[in-house]
């Protein structure tokens, strides 16, 4: 989970995103997960992690923005929880020894399984660094739903290096870790993933998050092209059935999903509402072989068709021509005519990455559309939410109450 | 619109363009590919234009060639509507009156200064095309601009004369009210010797597996103007726009490198400086303005669009 879902107004938009691809091994084997060439071969060495913190710290002036979240993810990025702490400790001392703009105003930021939380090291690294902290743990509803993807991987990678998975889930293996997650990051939320076999257990998922203490469920649609036929339909339908659920239970006040959003629904205008919807390209990204990305997505393990999109290294720098065109995208550019034309195209998102790897040509600037449908069928319910939510509370007096002490959502895309 | 239609008849044909011909041996369009990529362009009214190499076609060749209204691109000093030379080999002497593409390095622009200025008074069109644009510096845009400078200043001289040679790094954007970009892919197409389709030659020399079916471009809006983000709103109206070199150095065909802008802008403020010299002493090209501006890359004003 990034820094944005967490509900937190901690230097919103005006911090730079750095991130370490600090392993590509992980535990678990997820069946939807995005990273086609999860392997246990590429671990970041220290020497490659303090080159890139010197490239970057070096350029101050290249790197202007108020903040910085320096994010690690993996694989499961706790694994390399001692390489963290070194990394971390050294981010801290050289942005003090720097008198870098940065060390009145950084974060660290994981996004984890849950699986090592517990452990030791973790715990150590959590106490030391606890003020300057944000942890997802991703866990995607009851047991039956998370253990439908995330899944043990087999113990021996096959002759690539290549991790397959098993048939043993993980859910038991996170859940015993929430209550420390939570006593801790009491405000933490979780991200949940949606694909096409996960429609049926939306409802009980969200519920069952929130029936375990989490109050933010930033919860999300595959970008990828993997619906079904008359997924739409069954999508929308657990979406009112989630939606009558909040709303008859009263969960709305205090929790939080981002399915449903005020803001999503509506036309937008081709030249007020052009911006692009994620950040790529404004965000930086290394990885063991300290190849630089404009984002995780574009590093080979997460393509399926295209080659890695390297915008430079850490020996070389970032060659800038690479970022042009990240830099000047916007949504209309890249949008076919019916996305233009749509009537409810605000909140319906995109990934850079998956536009890169599913486009016909080499190109940032094709949009995939995939979750087209389901985008208009989560317009749907959510209008079927607010309509129903508004007209209780307005029987009930209270619309004004809640307004005042809604709970804001903000947008995720990856 | 497609409107023209380049057919490469050999695989040595002459580069014209930013790219060089990598192909060292002679392989002849099959003359049933030539009959094909004729009969293609006058069922789509497409002008076509021929690129020869250096040696004589078979007469079928050219019969057939002579069968449709047509443009010649050849390698200097053949005969041409369009003649290419590479530097070493230019002959000034026999450039009377002609239509000249001159490509070049940088390193050789930059001692071409007296070559150019000889040329510029025989010739009724020079086209100097930089080969390795990409290799240019900021530090390299001031003397440049100076070369250029140089080369308005006899210009002007000419066209106070009444003479008017024109210099695409000069005059283009001295008489343009509109772009004048390249287009490949939208306005023209290559067919080459193997009987493909590319979006131009360069392609067809770099990445000869990325032919294109002419019916059905993907992704071919991103070939156009109004898809490049920087360029729709840029005034440099001579520049080449050119989609291979975006491809190349920025991997995506509607957005141009720095380099491409940079050197772009350089000749723009140069034909500025050219016009308003023309200016002083003539009443000339009263409908052109080009404005001044204090960027040399659309690129670092981009939040201002
Ligand atoms: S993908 Fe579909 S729902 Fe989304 S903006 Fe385009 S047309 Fe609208
Ligand atoms: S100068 Fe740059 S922005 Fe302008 S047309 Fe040429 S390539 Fe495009």
């Amino acid at each position: 989970m990034n820094l944005k879902s967490i509900g937190d107004a901690w230097q919103s938009g005006m911090a730079k995103n750095i991130t370490f691809i600090v392993t590509k091994d992980c535990q678990l084997a997820c069946k939807y997960c995005y990273l086609v060439g999860k392997n246990v071969k590429e671990r970041m060495s220290w020497d490659t992690a303090k080159a890139f913190i010197d490239y970057v710290l070096a350029r101050e002036d290249d790197f202007r923005e108020e903040s910085v979240v320096w994010d690690f993810i993996g694989g499961e990025p706790f694994l390399e929880i001692e390489l963290i702490d070194r990394i971390c400790d050294y981010l801290k001392l050289r942005m003090f020894e720097l008198g870098h703009h940065w060390f009145d105003s950084y974060r660290f930021s994981f996004s984890t399984n849950g699986i090592n939380y517990h452990t030791p090291e973790v715990q150590r690294f959590i106490e030391k660094n606890r003020e300057h902290l944000s942890i997802g743990i991703t866990i995607d509803g009851t047991e039956r739903k998370h253990d439908l993807n995330r899944v043990w991987k087999q113990a021996t990678p096959d002759e690539n290096g290549i991790i397959h998975p098993s048939d043993r889930g993980s859910y038991k293996d996170v859940v015993k870790n929430i209550p420390l997650w939570l006593k801790q990051f009491p405000d933490a939320g979780t991200k949940v993933t949606i694909s096409s076999p996960d429609i049926p257990y939306i409802r009980e998922s969200v519920m069952h998050l929130y029936g375990l203490g989490i109050h933010q469920v930033n919860i999300n649609v595959v970008f990828e092209d993997v619906w079904q036929e008359g997924d739409d339909a069954r999508f929308e339908e657990q979406l009112m059935l989630l939606a009558d659920e909040i709303i008859d239970g009263g969960w709305y006040q205090d929790y939080a999903c981002s399915f449903f959003s005020e803001h999503i629904g509506k036309p937008l205008d081709p030249v007020r509402d052009n911006q692009n919807w994620c950040g790529a390209g404004r965000m930086l990204s290394v990885d063991a072989a300290g190849n630089l990305y404009p984002c995780t997505r574009f590093a080979q393990y997460s393509l399926r068709s295209k080659k890695a999109l390297v915008i430079g290294n850490i020996r070389d720098g970032i060659n800038p021509n690479l970022l042009r065109p990240f830099l000047t995208l916007d949504r209309t550019t890249q949008s076919p005519q019916k996305c233009l034309d749509c009537e409810v195209a605000s909140g319906c998102a995109w990934c850079q990455g998956e536009n890169y790897d599913a486009a016909q040509t080499n190109t940032v600037y094709q949009r995939a559309t995939a979750i087209c449908l389901m985008h208009k069928a989560r317009v749907r319910a959510n209008n079927y939410y607010w309509n129903k939510l508004y007209r209780k509370l307005e029987l009930e007096g209270r619309r004004e109450e809640f307004e005042r002490n809604k709970r804001s959502v903000e947008h995720q895309t990856c | 619109m497609m409107q023209y239609l380049v057919i490469l008849l050999d695989d040595t044909s002459v580069a014209y363009c930013h790219c060089d011909n990598p192909h060292r041996e002679r392989r002849l369009m099959p003359p049933e590919t030539l009959r094909d990529g004729i009969r293609y362009a006058m069922t789509h009214n497409l002008m076509i234009q021929f690129v020869y190499p250096d040696y004589d076609l078979p007469q079928d060749y050219l019969d057939a060639i002579d069968t449709i209204d047509h443009h010649d691109i050849v390698p200097f000093p053949r005969q041409g509507d369009v003649a290419v030379a590479e530097n070493s080999k230019l002959k000034i002497e026999n450039s009377a009156g002609a239509v000249v593409v001159l490509r070049m390095k940088k390193a050789e622009l930059f001692v071409s200064g007296d070559t150019v200025a000889a040329l510029l008074r025989q010739v009724q069109r020079l086209n100097i095309v930089i080969t390795d644009l990409d290799t240019f510096t900021d530090a390299d845009l001031v003397p440049y601009g100076a070369l250029l400078d140089r080369w308005a200043a006899l210009l002007k001289e000419e066209y106070l004369a009444g003479r008017t040679p024109q210099l695409n790094l000069l005059t283009d954007r001295m008489m343009l009210t509109a772009p004048n970009h390249c287009n490949a892919g939208v306005e023209n197409l290559t067919l080459a010797p193997n009987g493909r389709f590319y979006l131009c030659p360069a392609f067809y020399y770099t990445a000869s597996e990325e032919s294109v079916d002419p019916e059905d471009i993907p992704n071919q809006q991103l070939l156009r103007l109004d898809h490049a983000p920087l360029c729709r709103r840029c005034d440099a109206y001579h520049c080449r726009r050119c989609v291979w070199l975006n491809q190349r150095t920025t991997l995506d065909a509607n957005t141009p490198s720095h380099e491409q802008c940079a050197v772009a802008h350089t000749e723009r403020n140069a034909s500025r400086r050219l016009l308003a010299a023309i200016r002083e002493k003539a009443q000339f090209m009263p409908e052109v303005d080009i404005k001044e501006i204090n960027y040399i890359d659309p690129f670092d004003i981009r939040k201002d669009f």
